[in-house]
């Protein structure tokens, strides 16, 4: 690769001369103008307007909309919904990963198809199949009830929302990447005498664990900031079952904008930050991820 | 399909230990929180008569809703194989200021919550909002039309397209335009001859994801929307909304029709894969 | 018709890859780049194919200023090391790609393009296996269809980048006397890279040594063997 991008900065005497690889600068200038303003557009003029929103009457108002007991509540339970699906998903993740990467069993690739699924169902649909089978006209709705156990419209909803539309994040990072490290170290760690636990916690952790921080970074930017699925089984109870991306939409069809705005603002600063954290991480561990990086 | 059903599955001969345990668990997680509770869904509109799911499907609400959400679906997907293509291009093969930037924003449709993005764009697109106001000149509404859902959907999608054709670009050998140049292809020979049939695959693995995302796709979409029933109203929508009527098959009779769609997607980058891999 | 090469330079970077390096061979040659790696051997075979520029120095061939032609001008038939096969394109395809690109008013009929493929199948024996695509060939299979792509295209000149690099030696050596066979009924000047001295010997009419960019000596296998001109030939050799 090197060979091609020297070209241009060696000072070559035949300024005429372009590798074949090497596009025209018409076509250079065109294209990166494209790329640069569809960008622009589509992607950075959404997020300017979220903080100009935000800050249009001034930081005040947007430190009232955040101390609001009902803005607290809705990042109380953002956070405490995120905070049990996460690390279960993390579990899952590092369950499956260790069963698929290093054994060998039948229907394999069915099972990390199965594992992908909830990537490719909508978020209300992940959120309707819940209704079906805890509603009250549901398969275990009734039998709950009972019991006195609520799961729509309460913090069980949630969090199984959030867990499904989260699902295969940490699994499909790690997947992949331990299938390529092999099992060669496990095993020579077995045969020194190091028992399951010890050999997961000593050998394969080090091993991924740049790549399972990747996998859980990402997981928790889409649980915090899960919006159809939680819609569907929170039931917009106003500072009880409202998440921070549900008192967005409640407060902008109020009317108060700015309000809406300023817990958008949060959201939107917190998924900067995870992309600034998930480009250093592939900058800096690059060889360590996995090599695909599908979403 | 958990403890007892495992002893069914030999356990394979490795030195490792935890299969059973790890196997069980994956195995327990997945029946319990994904494929029972999608069961559920299948198994619902049948509770139905057939004659009630086919009025279910085929009203014009719900015909209009699927077609909005599926039509407009692969309209954004086809824009962002264009536009992903392009930027996947830059990135891989120019260097320039700011590249690096430009690189990490493109996953913020990702990253950013929907709602977030929603309130955006249908702020953006109102009628006075910053690009709203420019099209109004025109006499063009793009907010609370059909255009906002084309919109929300390029956003929300544009991530998968260009995360899908960027490593495949980035690995391609220069060797090969080269040896098309030296046989005396032009630039844009080389481009639409060698360059671009190398991606097709990736390219349509692109396109399939981005239209599973788009056609799914909800939060992004109800603000700018203005959600007329039959002009302006997604399935997702319309399943949110049979729910609260407490319509639970008619619901779940969407939801099965989206589902559907799912599975053929996936079956279709299933293919795609394999397709893909035998050229290689 | 002579192929004269003068004082060629090249930098990457502050690294001299080419220090005035310059031969000249007769017309229809069969030249030999010989050296270790890092000698400049194949940054030169890039230049002579219009994938590099030189900074310096000038190229005289067939009474064409070659330097200032592009690649795709030169018809310089270049044998990569990897192939470069297009793996999305059959055997077929590959070889035709070069008569298919070229300008209407150029361009053969489509009849004549296959009937051209065929011929060039048979000539590198592969009749059958036009419908194969690349990844479906062995890697001696592969180099055949890569020459014979470079053939199609009625090339001025031949240029193999370690046409045998990437083979285990059996075939290499079977492949070595069938390539000195195609050479010889082509009558094109070829120039190939290598670093195995006894391939440069057994194939070339003219051995050009290279080290640290610039050419050490120029001769016929028998020459250079029997009179190195600088200890690095004499050293080089005995290895």
């Amino acid at each position: 690769m090197a060979r091609f991008f020297f070209n241009g900065r060696s000072g070559s005497r035949r300024r005429s001369f372009r590798s074949p690889t090497e596009d025209s600068a018409a076509l250079k200038l065109t294209l990166s103008a494209i790329a640069i303003a569809f960008v622009g557009v589509f992607l950075l003029l959404p997020l300017l307007v979220v903080f100009t929103e935000a800050f249009a009457e001034g930081w005040d108002h947007v430190w009232t909309t955040i101390t609001d007991p009902d803005s607290l509540a809705a990042i109380k339970l953002s956070l405490t919904a995120a905070a049990i699906a996460v690390p279960l998903n993390t579990v899952f993740g590092i369950s499956a990963a260790w069963a698929i990467a290093k054994f060998d069993f039948p229907g394999k690739t069915f099972l990390v198809t199965l594992i992908d699924l909830p990537f490719s169902v909508s978020p209300v649909v992940a959120g309707l199949i819940y209704v079906l089978v805890f509603g009250m006209q549901g398969w275990l709705g009734p039998t709950l009830a009972g019991y006195d156990i609520r799961v729509l419209f309460a913090l069980p909803g949630i969090v199984l929302a959030t867990i499904f539309v989260t699902f295969p994040f940490v699994a499909r990072e790690l997947i992949p990447l331990m299938v390529d490290q092999g099992r060669d170290e496990e095993e020579a760690a077995v045969s020194l005498g190091a028992n399951g636990f010890q050999t997961f916690l000593r050998v394969t952790l080090p091993n991924i664990k740049w790549g399972l921080l990747y996998g859980i970074l990402l997981c928790n930017a889409r649980a915090l900031g899960e919006f159809g699925a939680v819609s569907v089984l929170s039931g917009h109870i106003r500072g009880e079952t409202n998440t921070m991306p549900l008192h967005v939409q409640l407060l902008y069809d109020n009317y108060d904008y700015v309000g809406a705005f300023a817990i958008a603002a949060i959201l939107a600063m917190l998924a900067l930050l995870t992309l600034a954290v998930k480009s250093f991480l592939e900058w800096r561990y690059a060889d360590e991820l996995a090599a695909s990086h599908r979403h | 399909m958990s403890a007892p059903g495992l002893s069914l599955i030999a356990r394979p001969r490795s030195v490792l230990p935890g299969f059973r345990l790890s196997m069980g668990f994956t195995l327990f997680y997945l029946a319990s929180l994904v494929l029972i509770p999608l069961m559920a869904l299948v198994l619902r509109p049948f509770e139905l008569s057939f004659e009630d799911l086919w009025t279910a499907v085929t009203a014009t609400r719900t015909l209009g809703a699927l077609r909005l959400s599926f039509g407009t679906a692969l309209a954004a997907a086809l824009i962002d194989s264009v536009f992903g293509l392009i930027i996947a291009w830059v990135l891989v093969r120019y260097r320039f200021f700011g590249k690096g930037l430009l690189d990490a924003l493109i996953d913020l449709p990702f990253a950013l919550p929907t709602a977030v993005a929603g309130i955006a764009l249908s702020t953006l697109y109102a009628p006075n909002g910053w690009i709203g106001a420019v099209f109004m000149e025109y006499g063009i509404r793009i907010a609370y039309t059909p255009w906002g859902v084309l919109v929300a959907m390029t956003f929300i999608a544009l991530p998968f397209t260009v995360r899908t054709i960027q490593p495949v670009m980035a690995e391609l050998r220069g060797d090969a335009e080269e040896a098309a140049a030296t046989l005396g292809a032009t630039r844009f020979q080389i481009l639409s001859r060698v360059v671009l049939p190398a991606l097709l695959p990736a390219i349509l693995t692109g396109i399939a994801l981005a239209f599973a995302r788009a056609a799914g796709e909800y939060g992004s979409i109800i603000f700018i929307a203005g959600n007329l029933p039959n002009i302006s109203e997604i399935a997702p929508l319309l399943i949110v909304i049979k729910l609260e009527q407490y319509d639970y098959a008619g619901a779940a009779a969407i939801g099965v029709m989206m589902l559907l769609a799912s599975f053929i997607m996936l079956l279709a980058l299933n293919a795609l894969q394999s397709w893909a891999s035998k050229r290689r | 018709m002579s192929l004269v090469i003068d004082a060629i330079t090249k930098k990457y970077g502050r690294f001299p890859a080419l220090n005035g390096a310059g031969f000249t061979a007769p017309d229809g040659a069969f030249v030999a780049l010989l050296g270790p790696s890092g000698s400049g051997k194949t940054t030169l075979l890039r230049i002579l194919g219009g994938l590099e520029a030189p900074d310096s120095g000038t190229v005289r061939f067939a009474d064409l200023n070659w330097l200032d032609m592009p690649a795709r001008e030169r018809r310089a038939g270049f044998v990569f090391q990897q192939y470069a096969l297009f793996r999305h394109m059959t055997v077929a395809k590959n070889i035709a790609f070069g008569l298919e690109v070229r300008p209407r008013s150029e361009r053969p009929a489509r009849a004549d393009i296959a009937r051209r493929v065929e011929e060039l199948l048979e000539l590198v024996q592969l009749q059958d296996l036009g419908k194969r695509y690349p990844s479906q060939l062995s890697g001696g299979q592969r180099q055949r269809v890569a020459l014979a792509r470079a053939l199609a295209i009625e090339p001025r000149m031949l240029l193999l980048d370690e046409p045998f690099g990437a083979l285990d030696a059996k075939v290499r050596k079977e492949l070595r006397e069938w390539l000195r066979h195609i050479h010889d009924k082509a009558g094109v000047t070829s120039v190939f890279v290598t670093h195995d001295q006894e391939e440069a010997f057994a194939m070339a009419d003219l051995v050009a040594v290279m080290n640290k960019g610039r050419i050490e000596q120029v001769g016929t296998p028998a020459d250079v063997r029997r009179e190195p001109k600088t200890a690095f030939v004499s050293d080089f050799l005995s290895n």
